[in-house]
């Protein structure tokens, strides 16, 4: 059974998200404020971390940004503000994906899901390279030469669905239903942000990629090397 | 017409430049007032000159008659052949001395008794006697002094004044003979017309100078009410923060400061306002997100409830059921109110891609084909067969589309649906005609007015928003486009959207025609 953790301060919605969630069958645990996140996900290392972003104590980007020092985990942020900025700041700060309110159960578990899937690859050869990086899809190890880079599973995820293609093109829509799984219209801005953390992980130099290259009015491509 | 055309340019020229004016006036009314001065002078200077000339002419008239008393002095009275010779001698004595270069004598005999010894009547040569009229004879014969007269005479084919003085003078004998001489005032003429040569010369100057200093104090008139104009002008296209520099204490300072303090006084209201506004669009978007984690909690514990709908009674069951549906119409009226709030607030990025719009139509006409079977309309389809390309955001473009299919599903009465997409060189364009209950010209002026419906009395069948028109005419505007509508009741309506291919593109036009079809 997956552990979720929730984060979020209004006490009605929190309880009913608790509810929810519960059955759709996940084992969850609360908090009501920032300065309460860490110390709760450090103590009980959920599988999932549900995150509002207007939070007292610590707002959810800093939380955001913490955890993502030491874990990898997956981050669903939740936010009212369908301002964009907030949204875009939380996927930024290391936010996997984010839920607008209101959001039907449903698309919340259907998120969620998406999240946690392993991801089930069978390939003859585990070891995936673009460039001068390495992808093992067995051990989920990511190497630059001898230099072990630290991806999140969606990023890990995301780089492997292009590197397994070499010099095919991904529309932003592909890789939303591919990486994300998203089955409607989201914010293609999802791709765009996880796209830069990614540069900024494996490439030489940001500005000027070599791996991840982007194909002006249609998507992103893995590299030519 | 050229002349005609010169004048007229020159009269608005006038009539539009107030410092031209001004200026035209100061050389007009400056000019007269030379023009007066100059006469008055010319003509006191005229007088002061024909005076001294006849002044002097008296005296060396005077003199004269010494002269000739001298010649004729002791001379026998009965010797008339020695008489004749000094009378003759008159004449040519006379026209030698005095300082006149010019002077003219006759020298005749008085008709008041007979001339019986035949003596002579002796005169300058080129003097025409006809100057000497009887009239004036008579009265220098009538009196013992200087008579004198001003008289015109011919020099060098030229009419000359000059001043005729006659004297009365009795030879020995008792001979009545009459003394005429004629001064010309050549030197006097050309002496007025050099002065009023003079004259008219320095009133042309004096005129420019008037010109080019009223220029002058014009210009720096006329230069703070040109400020005030070009700053008034800048506060009018927004530039709210101008001010008028205030100089000095005088009456162009006054004006200065007392339109600073109207600029001041606008600014201060524009600020007001704008901040009831920002205050309003604020309120309204803080609603809508502050109504968003109840309805979010609402809308989890309806699903909860939906899911399990099935275990309670009809009545309940059916409550739940419409409870959930009308969960989903708040959620999409919040939606709508949370967009038309950021466009208020000019809080809406433009993030626009190169875009096929005949996949975004596809995709749209694909979403909503659902709901077109459901009311039995058939989508008619017209798109050209390459790709329509664009820069766009296809979000927006699509939810466009969504609004303008399902309005003219829901308006087209089971009547076909037709979209057309087509582009030119400058735009794309994709219209969606139906031919339902159209709309009058009333309704079309309203039709994208926020929680406008066409007809209160309809039945809502689709629960739209009411926004879902004024959010496509913002989205349309976003990317610099058209959205345009015209409709005939009855008869059916035509949607047109219009986009520029690129942002660099200002001018287009649309690719297809804006115009309903008759079934």
């Amino acid at each position: 059974m997956s552990k979720l953790l929730i984060v979020e301060d209004d006490d009605a919605l929190r309880e009913q998200l608790e509810i929810g969630l519960r059955t759709h069958g996940f084992d969850v645990a609360s908090v009501a404020t920032g300065t309460d996140a860490i110390p709760a996900f450090e103590k009980l290392k959920p599988d999932l971390i549900l995150l509002d972003l207007m939070l007292p104590g610590k707002n959810g980007i800093e939380i955001c940004t913490e955890i993502r020092k030491t874990s990898g985990v997956p981050i669903i942020i939740l936010t009212a503000r369908t301002d964009d900025q907030d949204m875009i700041r939380g996927l930024e700060a290391g936010a996997d994906d984010y839920v607008t309110k209101p959001y039907p159960i449903e698309v919340l578990v259907s998120r969620i899901k998406a999240r946690l899937r392993p991801l089930t690859r069978v390939i003859e050869n585990p070891i995936v390279k673009i460039g001068s990086v390495e992808l093992d899809t067995l051990s989920h190890e990511v190497r630059k030469g001898e230099k072990k880079i630290a991806l999140t599973p969606l990023e890990f995820k995301l780089l492997l669905t292009l590197a397994s293609h070499p010099n095919e093109v991904y529309t932003r829509e592909m890789l939303l239903e591919q990486v994300w799984e998203y089955t409607y219209k989201a914010d293609t801005r999802l791709v765009n942000v996880h796209i830069q953390r990614l540069r900024s992980k494996i490439e030489d130099d940001q500005e000027d990629p070599k791996l991840v290259l982007t194909v002006r009015g249609w998507g992103y491509k893995a590299g030519p090397e | 017409m050229i002349f005609s055309r010169t004048y007229k340019a020159a009269l608005g020229l006038f009539r539009s430049s107030l410092q031209i004016r001004a200026l035209v006036y100061t050389v007009a009314l400056s000019g007269t007032a030379l023009v007066i001065l100059g006469g008055v002078l010319s003509v006191s200077i005229g007088n002061g000159l024909f005076n001294t000339r006849t002044e002097r002419a008296l005296v060396e008239s005077e003199r004269a008659k010494f002269t000739v008393s001298r010649l004729f002095n002791g001379m026998s009275p009965y010797n008339t052949w020695a008489l004749d010779q000094t009378i003759q001698n008159v004449v040519p004595e006379l026209e030698s001395i005095g300082v006149s270069q010019t002077r003219l004598v006759a020298f005749l005999h008085s008709n008041k008794q007979p001339n019986p010894y035949e003596l002579s009547n002796p005169q300058s040569a080129g003097l025409d006697l006809s100057l000497i009229t009887d009239s004036f004879r008579n009265k220098v014969r009538s009196q013992p002094g200087l008579t004198s007269q001003t008289v015109q005479i011919k020099k060098a084919g030229e009419s000359v004044p000059a001043i005729l003085i006659g004297q009365p003078i009795t030879l020995p004998g008792g001979h009545h003979y009459e003394l005429y001489l004629v001064y010309d005032m050549i030197s006097e003429q050309q002496n007025l017309a050099f002065v009023q040569r003079t004259l008219v010369l320095g009133g042309l100057v004096t005129l420019m100078i008037i010109g080019f200093f009223s220029f002058l104090v014009t210009s720096w008139l006329v230069k703070p009410v040109q400020e005030a104009a070009i700053t008034s002008e800048l506060i009018a296209s927004g530039d709210l923060g101008r001010r008028l520099p205030v100089k000095g204490t005088d009456v162009v300072a006054v004006l200065a400061t007392s339109f600073n303090h109207m600029a001041d006084s606008l600014q201060e209201k524009i600020k007001d306002l704008n901040n009831i506004s920002t205050m309003q669009q604020r309120f309204v978007s803080d609603v809508s997100h502050e109504l968003r984690t109840p309805l979010t909690t609402m809308r989890l514990s309806a699903d909860i409830l939906y899911a399990k709908r099935d275990d309670f009674g009809n009545d309940e069951k059916r409550s739940i059921e419409i409870m959930h549906g009308q969960m989903n119409r708040f959620d999409k009226l919040l939606a709508d109110l949370l967009e038309i709030s950021r466009y208020d607030a000019s809080n809406v990025q433009r993030e626009f891609e190169l875009q096929d719009l005949n996949g975004v139509v596809g995709t749209a006409l694909a979403s909503i084909q659902q709901f077109a079977d459901s009311k039995g309309v058939y989508l008619d389809a017209d798109v050209p067969s390459g790709a329509v390309k664009c820069e766009m955001d296809a979000i927006r473009i699509g939810r466009i589309l969504n609004n303008l299919l399902t309005n003219a599903i829901e308006h087209s009465e089971g009547r076909p649906v037709k979209i057309r997409v087509a582009q030119n060189d400058s735009a794309v364009a994709v219209s969606v005609t139906d031919k339902g209950i159209g709309m009058n010209e009333s309704e079309i002026s309203q039709v994208f007015n926020r929680f406008w419906r066409a007809d209160p009395s309809r039945k809502r069948t689709t629960g739209g928003t009411g926004l879902g028109l004024a959010i496509s005419f913002e989205d349309a505007t976003l990317h610099n486009g058209l959205l345009e509508v015209t409709a005939e009741p009855g008869v059916g309506s035509c949607f047109r959207l219009t986009l520029p291919k690129d942002s660099t593109i200002t001018e287009f036009e649309s690719p297809l025609p804006l115009a309903v079809e008759r079934a």
